[in-house]
């Protein structure tokens, strides 16, 4: 007779693995990460609506404009807004941006596979040729640097997904924490569940991309195209922002020639999981920037937490950035508890193996993260 | 109104030591620092008053006191004195301000305190040999007390030292001026009467040997400076802030005023040796610090080292060097001040000061961004950077010694760039790089943490551009001390009248290398 009781994993995270079986999440579940997950996650929710915001706005209005001087105003150009955004009354967009452009470094996913076909470059000709009718320089720009302006394109598509990604993203956080406050969700698992939930329910949803120049409506990336939300935005979100990344300049030196930087996109290791965050608040380097922005909308509870450590307000970005990374650890438990082969509760011991194989192969990947450190229970 | 400058602190000791024991150990801090800052308030008032054109003692007091001993109560300032009476004031005040609000036995920590201020001033003041002897003992128990209570684990290892090697100074300087009154016959002791008291070279070569000596422990310089590391990494960092601030300055002071100005004869004959003396204190001083692992002890080796360069300028006995010594004696005060201040807040706030432990404090949020700023101030003054007060006073002491003694100069140069090695080896360690585990998560610095080492910043580059302000006191004083080869320089070139002091200071250094050139060429 064959057991149907499986036996322990070898997996030096061997823990996490059987956590995951058991339906729980990578991070432990306690009253003050979930106040700290729900909480930054309110606020990220309030700033992925402002950047998700701004990058279908660049997407949409400023397509091929060689001086987007006002890109960050949303096409409310006002001199109180000037004043207030030269104060550094403002959201940080710029971090927005160079999360795009790390997506568009690392590729994945088939929006990169459709950005190179030939029906992509053949509509980039046409909205193209619109665009730089009557326009001596851009044409002339366009005929010496053929592949400038199609590349410049294929980053405003980049900007129009993230820009749907994170608006589905900043209404699924909004709501967690409206869920929250209605006591709805009170455990780190519900908190994972109601991500999962979401993200389910976004899935199939289309990513299209049309501009409109000179009267007349180009698609670029048009639903034909078959691009959809889970695939092919969240899956390659989560794999560029949360494990891959980018070595942050500031935070460590890197030496490339001394190999500390991976010869391989597939093998960084400088994403949201792995991040330090002691170097947050450092000036020039992009988590400080979203950190900034997040500490803006803090709920009073989390703000009430922060404010009881050693440091209170003095070292606030790096706390949010501490919590940042437990909700990503949330928010990666759903995405692959999401993207399992085989439903979690399953009696077969064959799909059960399967899935042992494909959560090792996650842990793999955890390794060198902070998954161990963020579960350190009162680390300051 | 000197008298008030050495009593008004005693009052305030006697005041906080014998107030009953009803306040909280913080209030007795605001009672000393209130003393500090009346003491301050009225060294600034001399100063106003002081005439900077007059080169002899100015504000002078004089009490009968032991006759039969040569013992009078005789005090008076000049441009040498008072800006180190300035400085102890300040610095005074500096301390109180930077000490724990929670000290143990705070009457007895701030009696002490201001004791040990008012024996320096006195010392500094005293035209009565004798006078500044007793000043110069007195000042050695507050604090033998103030290290060995209120010090680190080894205080009583490094406060008995530091007794007994300054005992010893103090011994060596009694003797040297006992040996004065017996050799020249006349038993007073007031310093017009003894610097008129011509003796023939070899006894004074052995007088100013003792004093050199006596001296020398207190500087200190190289063999004599083993209890300064010692008492520095044990003494607390108001302790640390007097010692080098004030404290080694009596050393420098006392052989200027008794070394050089009793025997200016001798001191010219064995001045290449001082010299000589001088480098190997510099670089000694300078090489010690980069084997330092305890930041303290790298900033008290940095001590060593920067008071070669006094001894260098004093040495060489041109005006410009003489005036060098000065600005040195004061650049080195505030800058070291500000580093124990530093060194000394890291060390609360981290709990180590063991530069394998401490590192990337530069940390925007976790770390002391600002405490490090300021560091890297005080280590670019340290090191001679332009447009702090460090560069000037060490450009006019190379400046001004360089004509007579190029060889040391250049050496001793080269010890300046040893002070950038070594404190750029402090910097990397303890506040580039990541924070390390072990003070991760440390203590918010407060504003009254950074306040003293604010203030002292300030002063530093202002002076620093403005140095002006610091020779304007001394310069006629010092002027006055300078050797006798300002009469060869008379006569080789005649000197235009300048009006600008900076300006004059210098032609009189040109004028001073010129003379060697001519007497050399003789």
């Amino acid at each position: 007779m064959v057991s149907t009781i499986q036996q322990p994993s070898n997996h030096p995270l061997a823990e996490y693995v059987h956590r995951l079986e058991a339906g729980e999440a990578l991070l432990a579940n306690n009253q003050i990460n979930v106040l700290e997950v729900v909480g930054i996650l309110k606020s990220y929710g309030i700033v992925l609506d402002a950047y998700s915001k701004n990058l279908i706005y660049i997407a949409d209005h400023q397509f091929l404009e060689l001086f987007p001087f006002f890109k960050y105003f949303n096409g409310e150009v006002s001199l109180g807004k000037l004043l207030r955004f030269w104060n550094h009354d403002r959201i940080n967009y710029e971090y927005a941006e160079y999360v795009m452009k790390t997506m568009m470094w690392h590729g994945g996913g088939d929006l990169d596979t459709y950005l190179d076909s030939p029906e992509f470059l053949e509509r980039a000709q046409r909205v193209m040729q619109a665009k730089t009718k009557n326009n001596w320089l851009v044409s002339s720009l366009q005929r010496f640097f053929p592949d400038f302006l199609p590349e410049q394109i294929r980053q405003l598509a980049y900007y129009k997904v993230l820009g749907q990604f994170w608006r589905v993203m900043s209404d699924m956080f909004i709501d967690l924490s409206d869920r929250f406050d209605r006591k709805e969700i009170q455990s780190i698992a519900e908190v994972v569940q109601h991500v999962q939930d979401a993200l389910v329910a976004a899935a199939s949803q289309p990513l299209v991309y049309a501009v409109e120049v000179k009267g007349q409506v180009y698609d670029i990336i048009p639903e034909s195209a078959g691009l959809t939300f889970l695939m092919d935005a969240a899956v390659p979100y989560v794999d560029t922002i949360f494990f891959r990344g980018t070595p942050f300049l500031g935070t460590v030196s890197y030496n490339a020639q001394a190999q500390q930087i991976p010869v391989f996109q597939d093998q960084f290791t400088y994403g949201a999981l792995y991040a330090d965050p002691l170097p947050i608040g450092g000036a020039g380097i992009p988590p400080t920037l979203l950190m900034q922005d997040m500490r803006h909308f803090l709920p009073d509870y989390l703000h009430e937490i922060y404010q009881r450590g050693l440091r209170g307000e003095d070292d606030l970005r790096v706390k949010i950035c501490e919590s940042f990374q437990k909700s990503m650890f949330c928010v990666t438990t759903a995405a692959i508890r999401g993207l399992m082969p085989h439903p979690l509760d399953t009696e077969d011991p064959k799909q059960r193996q399967a899935n042992r194989v494909y959560l090792e192969k996650w842990m793999d990947r955890f390794m060198t993260s902070r998954l161990q450190i963020v579960n350190v229970p009162d680390r300051y | 109104m000197l008298s008030g400058l050495i009593w008004i602190p005693v009052l305030g000791a006697i005041l906080v030591a014998f107030w009953p024991q009803t306040l909280a150990s913080h209030r007795y801090r605001t009672l000393a620092l209130i003393f500090a800052v009346i003491t301050l308030g009225l060294s600034v008032v001399l100063s106003s008053q002081f005439i900077q054109l007059e080169p002899g003692q100015q504000f002078q007091e004089a009490l009968p006191w032991l006759d039969n001993l040569g013992l009078t109560y005789r005090l008076g300032v000049d441009g040498l004195s008072l800006p180190l009476v300035l400085m102890n004031c300040l610095l005074t005040g500096v301390a109180i301000y930077s000490s724990d609000e929670e000290i143990r036995r705070p009457r007895l920590y701030y009696g002490l305190l201001l004791l040990l201020s008012a024996a320096v001033t006195g010392a500094f003041l005293a035209q009565n040999l004798l006078l500044f002897f007793l000043f110069y003992e007195v000042e050695l128990i507050p604090l033998y007390l103030l290290i060995a209570i209120w010090g680190g684990a080894r205080r009583g290892y490094a406060a008995t030292k530091f007794l007994i090697y300054t005992a010893i100074s103090g011994v060596l300087v009694l003797a040297s001026y006992f040996g004065l009154a017996w050799l020249s016959g006349s038993f007073n002791f007031d310093y017009e009467t003894v610097i008129a008291h011509t003796l023939p070279m070899g006894q004074q070569v052995v007088l100013l040997s003792l004093l050199l000596v006596g001296f020398g422990i207190k500087v200190p310089l190289f063999p004599f400076h083993t209890w300064l590391p010692d008492a520095h990494v044990e003494a607390s960092t108001p302790m640390s802030v007097m010692l080098a601030g004030v404290l080694l300055k009596l050393g420098t002071y006392g052989l200027l005023r008794f070394g050089y100005g009793l025997f200016p004869d001798a001191w010219q004959v064995i001045a290449p040796w001082l010299a000589s003396w001088a480098v190997v204190s510099v670089l000694y001083g300078a090489l010690a610090a980069i084997a330092q692992t305890d930041m303290k002890k790298m900033v008290a080796y940095s001590s060593i080292a920067h008071m070669g360069y006094v001894l260098l300028a004093m040495a060489a006995a041109t005006p410009l060097s003489l005036v060098g010594t000065l600005m040195q004696m004061i650049s080195h005060g505030l800058i070291s001040a500000m580093l124990f201040l530093l060194v000394g807040v890291v060390y609360s706030k981290a709990g180590s000061r063991d530069l394998n432990v401490v590192r990337g404090l530069l940390n925007p949020e976790r770390g002391l961004p600002l405490i490090g700023t300021l560091m890297i101030v005080g280590v670019m003054a340290s090191a001679g950077i332009p447009g702090m007060v460090g560069f000037i006073a060490e450009f006019v002491v190379f400046r001004g010694s360089f004509p007579v003694f190029p060889v040391q100069t250049l050496l001793c140069m080269v010890g300046t760039g040893l002070t950038a090695v070594y404190f750029l080896l402090l910097m990397n360690r303890a506040f580039f790089g990541r924070l390390s585990e072990a003070v991760e998560n440390l203590p918010p610095v407060t504003w009254r943490d950074r306040a003293p080492a604010i203030f002292l910043a300030v002063l530093i580059v202002v002076l620093g551009i403005q140095p002006n302000w610091l020779t304007t006191w001394g310069e006629t004083t010092i002027t006055a001390l300078a050797p006798v080869s300002t009469t060869v320089v008379v006569k080789a070139t005649p000197i235009p009248e300048v009006v600008d002091p900076t300006e004059k200071l210098l032609k009189e250094s040109l004028l001073t290398s010129s003379a060697a050139i001519a007497l050399e060429e003789n």
